[in-house]
């Protein structure tokens, strides 16, 4: 250890292994959190509205098993995203860990980047888990019906066999499913990304989880408003500068919502589904980089 | 406070940029038949503030799962203006899911009305009669609205088709939606045979039901079952086909 | 190398109050200059402006009017901080790293990887008396081992500058010892000390030089020794001798123009009695 060994590296601008150190320490603080707890009460939903459909025929059962499971993993990866963000810099920040992390040559947007790639992996995660428990469940609701029904129809003419066949087939797994898990993804990176641009000017994470919350909510109507402001000239000015602000500062959050419509049987065109995914990347990146622009002109 | 005006000034500009990118999106989402919904009052005051609000934050899908596992607690009650209600609402939130619009119709046609005509405290069979048939034209009211929504599939036209045959005992139009089913993709292979089977009930379209059957006929073994070859039968000696022309007797 | 170790010129930090007219000066046209190899502390009473300086200085909060540098090198700048190691006050880490664990991570984010991080890493445990504690969480150290892993972490890279804020506060006697002796085995190795405390004994026992802030103003700088000598007073401290010698020389003294002050047996620090009366090997 003497003096003379300072010859580090050079300092490079960007460093890929420091946001990486970054991202994997953001991972394994969130893990060690058991934020995958949340996994697990999916899989008991799962499981327990499965036992609950007994009562149901199959279309009804695929039907509703997809579109809870489905309803189920949007609403856990946008709050995953939500909750999971808020917290990261403030606790940071509070436990003054931010101090000595900013203290070595890391730039700041480096560490921001590192932080919020370690939520998008996490989520990546989850959203996998929470895929492959689905379709794990789907597809042994699939086959039990399918040797259900064949055991009934042993004695009917093959054409009717092929037809019950493919009917079960057809409402159980549905291909345009996976486009649409891909798209509640890109909703919940979306989210974390907002999040944690609020998280840079909010003190405490209860604050920005509150604003989140209503976001989420205005998100959801920002279609509706943005119509409504572009259509209707009929109202009053503070009603239309109510819209355009609506319209204008929120992300429609409806656009990603393409799993209620792909349940119920509609295709998803490729070009729907990249434009949604490339929108969605869009604002990802947007909020990130204004996170960084907000957190580099933060006193700490 | 420079650096807050300025990520305002930023979220606005963008804010101008996304505008017409959501908006082609949106007209996207139509085009494909998604958001065939239109939330107005009349839905949130049946739905209730809190069902309103989470049908519009993306639990669309699950709020329709929820009213129709009511619909169906309600069915086992046989109370059937609230699954009337219950089907309206499910149907309106999730309008392009086939099974909710035929299990509506099923209900109103099939169970409900079934209900009307053995109802024991209505001991006048004329109001029992229009009790029925009040239920036969609310379950076709749902598969056409069903159908308008959901015009590329085939499902809810053979629905209908099964409607106009068992409870209107309409052949013609039964025969009419079986072959626009038939005409669709994905549709099951019985369905053209079904609109043809129809069609030999109709009085006046003996001659197009023939050939329709015969073409089926000529398709080969597959398409020789027994309803078939009855039909076949019954028409040929209906309209005179000459002895040379008519379809083998199969002795089995 | 001739810049210094840490320059401060006319530094000055206004903090705005939101919501008030007035704002709060928290710093006031500091000049200030920490030569390399020195330990220098910059003490004063809590809320002078001590953290906030330190904070500057590691390019953690921007200043209003003036500049600091590390090295000759901007503090603004990220690459000002390769050559600095930084300790804050009462630091929490991430709890549910091991000490080997949160070792890694700072060096990583050094630039350091493979076998020179392993070894560096082994290194510094050994040094800060953490070896047999590696692999247990944060969560579960005691203060003093909390300071001595934040410490090891502020030298994972090497640096030529240490920035230590109140490294003693809240650890206890046994405890803030080790620590001295670790600064002072840094000055041993060449490596500049800029520490802030408001434990004066302690900073007496350690720092080159100092300087004095209150209320955001550098009111006393200088070394030490010049700072608390008393010009016109000498002090002997003699063992052994009889109470005759001692008695010829207080007359001796009497007899001169001299005037003397005190008389009195030595006593031993309560710091001392303290340390010997518990002494055991601290936990590792």
């Amino acid at each position: 250890m003497s003096n003379e060994t300072t010859a580090l590296a050079r300092h490079r601008a960007f460093s890929f292994s420091r946001v990486l150190a970054i991202t994997v320490n953001t991972l394994t603080e969130l893990t060690r959190l058991k934020v995958f707890y949340v996994l697990l009460v999916f899989a008991l939903l799962l499981i327990g509205s499965s036992m609950f459909m007994a009562q149901f025929t199959f279309q009804q059962e695929f039907q509703i098993l997809k579109d809870i499971s489905l309803g189920a993993m949007s609403i856990f990866t946008s709050l995953l995203a939500i909750v999971a963000t808020a917290r990261l810099i403030p606790q940071d920040i509070e436990d003054r860990t931010v101090y000595t992390i900013l203290a070595k040559p890391v730039p700041r947007f480096e560490y921001l980047l590192g932080k919020i790639a370690g939520v998008l992996l996490l989520l990546a995660i989850s959203t996998f888990v929470m895929g492959a428990a689905f379709l794990l469940v789907l597809y042994v609701r699939e086959q039990a019906m399918l040797h259900a029904t064949l055991r009934h129809m042993s004695g009917a003419p093959g054409e009717q066999v092929d037809d019950a066949v493919r009917a079960i087939r057809s409402s159980a797994l549905n291909i345009d499913i996976f486009p649409g898990i891909v798209i509640i993804y890109v909703k919940a990176c979306l989210l974390a990304a907002l999040t944690l641009f609020v998280s840079t000017f909010a003190t405490t994470n209860i604050f920005t989880i509150v604003v989140m919350a209503f976001i989420y909510f205005i998100g959801h109507l920002q279609a509706t408003a943005r119509e409504y402001w572009l259509q209707e000239h009929s109202s009053g000015w503070i009603t239309r500068v109510l819209l355009a602000g609506v319209a204008l500062l929120f992300p429609d959050l409806q656009a990603f919502n393409l799993v209620d419509d792909i349940v119920a049987g509609t295709a998803i065109s490729l070009t729907l589904f990249f434009k949604t995914a490339v929108l969605g990347i869009f604002y990802t990146t947007i909020y990130t980089l204004l996170a960084a622009f907000v957190f580099y002109g933060k006193e700490l | 406070m420079i650096r807050s005006l300025l990520v305002l000034a930023v979220l606005i500009a963008l804010g101008t940029l996304k505008l017409p990118v959501e908006r082609d999106l949106a007209a996207l989402h139509r085009q494909e038949h998604l958001r065939g919904v239109e939330f107005n009052l009349d839905l949130r005051e049946k739905l209730g503030q809190l069902g309103f609000i989470a049908a519009l934050s993306g639990f669309r899908a699950i709020v329709a799962d929820g009213l129709f596992i009511q619909a169906h607690v309600a069915w086992e009650r046989t109370e059937w203006g609230r699954v009337l209600l219950l089907f309206r609402h499910v149907t309106t939130l999730q309008p392009r899911a086939i099974l909710f619009w035929d299990m509506a119709a099923w209900h109103m046609a099939w169970n409900a009305s079934v209900a009307a005509m053995n109802d024991q405290t209505q001991p006048r069979l004329a109001l029992r009669v229009k009790a029925q048939r009040e239920y036969f034209a609310l379950g076709k009211d749902f598969l056409e609205r069903g159908i308008k929504n959901n015009p590329d599939r085939p499902q809810l036209y053979e629905a209908l088709a099964r409607l106009y045959k068992e409870k209107y005992k309409d052949h013609e139009h039964a025969s009419e939606f079986f072959a626009k089913a038939a005409a669709l993709p994905g549709a099951p292979t019985f369905n053209r045979r079904f609109s043809a089977y129809e069609l030999s009930y109709c009085e006046g379209r003996e001659r197009e039901a023939y050939d329709r059957l015969r073409q089926l006929y000529n398709e080969g073994e597959k398409e020789r079952l027994p309803t078939l070859i009855t039909r076949l039968k019954f028409l040929e000696d209906k309209l005179g086909i000459p002895q040379d022309q008519k379809i083998p007797d199969k002795k089995r | 190398m001739s810049d210094p170790a840490v320059a401060v010129r006319g530094l000055t930090k206004i903090f705005p109050v939101p919501l008030h007219r007035q704002s709060i000066v928290a710093v006031r046209d500091l000049d200030l200059r920490v030569e390399p190899g020195e330990v220098y502390g910059l003490l004063g009473p809590n809320g002078s402006g001590k953290s906030t300086t330190l904070k500057i200085i590691l390019g953690l909060v921007s200043p209003t009017r003036g500049r600091t540098e590390i090295f000759g090198r901007d503090s603004r700048l990220v690459e000002s901080r390769q050559a600095v190691g930084f300790l804050p006050e009462n630091p929490y880490f991430y709890k549910f790293l091991t000490g080997e664990e949160t070792l890694r991570f700072f060096g990583r984010l050094c630039g350091l990887t493979g076998v020179r991080l392993k070894n560096r890493i082994n290194e510094l445990l050994d040094l800060v008396g953490l070896t047999k504690a590696r692999k247990r969480r944060l969560g579960t150290y005691s203060k003093g081992m909390l300071q001595r892993i934040g410490l090891a972490q502020a030298l994972i890279h090497d640096p030529r500058l240490v920035v230590l804020d109140e490294p003693t506060a809240g650890v206890d006697p046994a405890g803030s010892r080790e620590i001295r002796d670790l600064i002072l085995d840094l000055r041993r190795r060449g490596i500049t000390v800029l520490l802030s405390s408001h434990l004066l004994a302690q900073a007496q026992e350690i720092c080159d030089r100092v300087g004095i802030l209150a209320d955001g103003i550098l009111v006393r700088e200088g070394h030490l020794q010049e700072l608390i000598a008393i010009e016109n007073q000498t002090e002997f401290v003699i063992a052994d001798a009889s109470a005759q010698l001692v008695d010829q020389i207080e007359s001796f003294i009497n007899r001169s123009n001299a005037k003397l002050i005190t008389r009195q047996k030595s006593t031993t620090t309560l710091e001392r009695l303290f340390l010997d009366a518990t002494t055991k090997r601290p936990e590792s």
